[in-house]
């Protein structure tokens, strides 16, 4: 092939504004939507499945604290609680936040940040989806035959004795399992196989090498998921006995089971965060990230040690003592990759030209409340302390700020800052922000209290409590409403900004590097007309934008594996 | 999509690869990463055949002595033989013998067949004695408590190993209807090399399942 | 390229053959009398070796991209620090850590 390269041509594609034809009005109807393979159309419709989900689980948090504003009976009964509780954990973790940024965001991105034209199995893609929504249809089934009361990790041997209806959720679950293993899988082969001419690994935007070590877990750890729910299912079924110490099983060896799952995916759900926010930090800086393969490789050393620490959530479990060392000092090495990222975030900030847009702002608000949520994280994980704080509102307010500080703030920015690529349509800055700052208030209102009432004593999952937590409890509940309030801010100006006609944005509003801002907004039905060549590294901002422009003259939008030209060839070209 | 091949010669490139190439590496690249969830699927299985047989080496032992060597043995020498007939098929494809393709396909279904069958007898022979999963389980033969939990983790591992022996047969049935129709070639015959790395799996994961669970003596 | 290699019979042949052998032998082994642990130790090395036949020929291992080979591997890497792990804990359940005794 090495011979072709000679007589490869390569120019620069400046960018046409407001396209007539792109990828939204490419096919209409319905049908169009429902069995599109457009990696575009498909991430779409995850976006609206997950913001779906997240209403719904934020209802039904709105519920909870507001039974928890007084000490006994608010307005709903301890069964029914346990029901809402439990609902709004397994449909916040395996219906919103699992899919939400890879699923969605990830989707419509990744083959546009690799010059490509789709995913590697299109049609994978969209199965993907259909599995995805069978799955939640179960668990809406589900929730119409009365709910489920054993809280998001379906601890035997409640779970195969309660008479709810654990198996039609679990089956759910282990249904959408596949959509997350599919939506992996195509990604790892997407990121390995079509990557742009010239997009060497080094030149992988971070947001991708996140997705990929995301992948990998996805890969690695959800068939356990699955046989693990199978185990549970055949228990409350056939009374395998496995799980059931009645029948001289082990119910411990459930939670090793479940939460060899169940920690790696609380970095499925971080570690595209952090990819959101490497983008984000380094475009409002303007300035090259610091140390790239730090940031890049940190996720993968995340993604395996996050396969080792499992343990930490069992540690008064009855499993055995070594265990509980071992796994608390393991724990501990999960802060240094992510300690890493942090200080490579801000060692990128530092002397940039920092400017303050709502995605800016999100990512702010992320390395301020991840922060927290991690440190509380490190002493959740040291023995001792995790004896006095197992399941109290400690745990619960930490995995609130990994989760909705970090997951969903980093989601935000993450929103914002594509939100005019994906939609060609500016939302309105000030609105934005004012919104931005509500729900930081919000959140710390909601949340912080829960660190006090925690380490006060307050046991997690229960209905009623005693009258020395009231303020602090009421405390959290009004700032629910504050968060409420901010969410609902964010809908609106966002769903203004589909329907205005002034606002339409242009290519590449923010001035970033990465190809995404190298095609039309909204991007073309293939995103690019042209086989797109890569020459610099995404975060290149020293670098003129029209070197990011280039692609292979005559090209139809296929990629050719030809050798790329140096730079100084193509200047004479350009 | 529409326009799949709308811009191609080679009709079986899906619009978005450059080549059959990229298309056959990356199929492959897919195919082996689902064998890895496959592994770590049946990872799960072994973890608690690990854990209980650790706790309770006597009852593995005893409960073992009820399972048949010989029709395992049997069984084990079938799976190789579809594993080598499906390979030959691959073979066939990349050679372009398109009749001895089909042939092998064939050939490999049978050995699957047989395979179901004999699990059928073994099972149907248990079943008749009261060794039934779980607690369905009546039988008195075996002098420990824990003898429902063997026969449990043997059910479900034979039993989800045979799952996927039906699949299997499934998606060979397909390349069967789609080779007569002549859609594999010499240069594209991406289904058929990936059904083989399929089936090439649950052969590997019955090469573990039976000293495991027959040859316990 | 890689990805169209074509295996030739003399090793598909072969493979079969090497494996049906193995077998023969994982089966003659269950009948002579190995003290406990060994008797696990080599029916367990048969598999693998039977296991690494079945991939290295018959899958195309050898011939194929070494990222395949890899994913394999991983897969039993993963398996391993999970059984590992977990036989931390259910091989010590009534040991006292040392620290403590
Ligand atoms: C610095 C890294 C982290 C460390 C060291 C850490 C440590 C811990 C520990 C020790 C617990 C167990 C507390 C207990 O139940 O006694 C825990 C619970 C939890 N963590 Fe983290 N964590 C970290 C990051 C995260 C992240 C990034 C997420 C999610 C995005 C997360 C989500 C959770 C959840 C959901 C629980 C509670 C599970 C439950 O019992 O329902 N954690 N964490
Ligand atoms: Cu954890």
């Amino acid at each position: 092939m090495a011979a072709a390269s000679k007589d490869l041509k390569i120019r620069e594609f400046p960018v046409e504004e407001n396209p007539t034809e792109h990828y939204l009005n490419a096919g209409k109807g319905l049908k169009s939507w429902l069995f599109t393979v457009d990696h575009k159309r498909i991430g779409l419709m995850y976006l609206a499945s997950i913001i779906l989900f997240f209403f719904v689980g934020g209802m039904l948090a709105l519920a909870l604290r507001i039974e928890l504003w007084e000490p006994a009976r608010t307005f709903m009964d301890a069964d029914t609680y346990n029901r809402v509780f439990t609902l709004h954990g397994a449909i916040m973790v395996f219906l919103f936040i699992i899919p939400s940024i890879p699923a969605a965001l990830g989707n419509f991105f990744l083959p546009m940040m690799l010059g490509a034209k789709d995913v590697a199995f299109p049609r994978l893609n969209l199965l993907s989806f259909w599995i995805y929504s069978i799955g939640a249809l179960f668990t809406l089934y589900s929730i119409a035959y009365g709910g489920v009361d054993t809280g998001w990790t379906f601890y035997t041997p409640y779970s195969t004795s309660t008479g709810t209806a654990v198996i039609s959720m679990t089956l759910g679950v282990f249904i959408m399992g596949f959509s997350s293993i599919l939506t992996g899988i195509n990604f790892i082969v997407t990121i390995h196989k079509m990557r742009a001419p010239g997009q060497t690994w080094g030149k992988l935007p971070l947001f991708l090498w996140s997705l990929y070590a995301t992948s990998i877990i996805q890969v690695l750890a959800t068939p356990n998921l699955a046989i693990t729910f199978l185990l549970l299912i055949l228990e409350s079924t056939l009374g395998v006995g496995i799980f059931d110490p009645a029948l001289g099983g082990d119910p411990v060896l459930y939670q090793h089971f479940f939460w060899f799952y169940s920690h790696p995916a609380v970095y499925i759900m971080i570690v595209p965060a952090f990819g959101i926010i490497s983008e984000v930090i380094s475009t409002f800086s303007k300035k090259t990230i610091f140390g790239y393969w730090l940031i890049a490789l940190s996720s993968l050393a995340i993604a395996f040690i996050g396969f080792l620490v499992w343990g930490h959530h069992m540690f008064v479990s009855g499993q055995s003592e070594l265990s509980t060392v071992i796994f608390s000092f393991l724990t501990f090495f999960v802060g240094i990759p992510t300690g890493i990222k942090i200080l490579n975030w801000i060692a990128t900030m530092y002397k940039g030209s920092i400017d303050l847009k709502t995605p800016m702002i999100y990512a702010l608000m992320f390395l301020f409340l991840f922060s927290i949520g991690g440190f509380t994280g490190i002493m959740l994980g040291a023995l001792s302390v995790n004896v006095h704080l197992h399941d109290t509102y400690y745990v619960v307010a930490h995995f609130h700020y990994v989760m909705m500080g970090g997951t969903v703030f980093a989601f935000l920015a993450g929103i914002h800052y594509w939100w005019p690529k994906m939609t060609g349509k500016m939302y309105n800055e000030l609105w934005a922000k004012i919104a931005s700052v509500i729900l930081f208030i919000g959140f710390n209102v909601t949340f912080l209290p829960q660190f006090v009432m925690g380490s006060q004593g307050m046991p997690r999952r229960y209905y009623s409590y005693i009258e020395q937590f009231q303020t602090l409890h009421q405390t959290s509940t009004v700032g629910s409403w504050i968060l409420g309030v901010g969410f609902i801010i964010v809908g609106i100006y966002l769903a203004i900004s589909l329907f205005s006609k002034n606002n339409r944005a242009s290519s590449n509003p923010w001035g970033a590097r990465a190809l995404e801002w190298m095609t039309t907004s909204p991007p073309a039905h293939h995103n690019f007309n042209h086989t797109p060549v890569v020459l610099h590294n995404p975060y290149d901002f020293h670098k003129p934008i029209s070197e990011f422009r280039l692609g292979i003259d005559g090209s139809d939008g296929h990629h050719s594996s030809e050798d790329v030209s140096t730079p100084k060839e193509v200047g004479d070209k350009v | 999509m529409a326009n799949q091949n709308a811009t191609h010669g080679e009709s079986h490139v899906a619009h978005h690869f450059v080549d059959s190439e990229q298309q056959l590496d990356s199929s492959k690249l897919g195919m082996w990463l689902f064998l890895v969830t496959e592994v770590l699927f049946f990872g799960g299985l072994f973890v608690a055949y690990i854990v209980y047989r650790a706790w309770n080496p006597e009852l593995f032992y005893m409960s073992a002595k009820e399972l048949s060597t010989t029709l395992g043995a049997i069984n084990t020498v079938v799976l190789i033989g579809s594993s080598l007939t499906i390979a030959l098929a691959v073979r066939a494809a990349q050679l372009n013998q398109r009749a001895l393709l089909s042939r092998y396909l064939i050939v490999t279904i049978l050995l699957a067949c047989v395979f179901l069958v004999i699990k059928y007898f073994e099972y149907t022979s248990k079943f008749a004695v009261g060794i039934l999963p779980g607690e369905f389980y009546t039988y008195e033969g075996i002098d420990h408590p824990g003898a429902p939990i063997f026969f449990s983790i043997y059910y479900m591992m034979t039993g989800l190993h045979g799952l996927h022996v039906i699949i299997g047969i499934g998606l060979m049935v397909y390349l069967v209807v789609k080779a007569r129709a002549g859609t594999y070639t010499a240069a594209y015959y991406t289904p058929v090399e990936v059904t083989a790395l399929y089936w090439h799996l649950v052969d590997l994961i019955w090469i573990f399942l039976f000293p495991l669970l027959y040859l316990i003596e | 390229m890689s990805g169209h290699h074509i295996i030739s019979l003399k090793y598909l042949l072969g493979a079969a053959t090497a494996l049906v052998v193995l077998t023969i032998i994982t089966v003659g082994a269950s009948f002579i009398e190995i003290p406990r642990p060994f008797d696990l130790i080599v029916a367990l090395s048969l598999a693998f070796g039977k296991a690494t036949v079945v991939a290295a020929i018959f899958m195309g291992l050898i011939w194929d991209k070494k990222i395949n080979t890899m994913a394999l591997l991983f897969s039993l890497l993963f398996f391993i620090i999970m059984i590992g792990i977990t036989l931390l804990d259910t091989l010590y359940r009534d040991v006292p850590f040392w620290i403590y005794s």
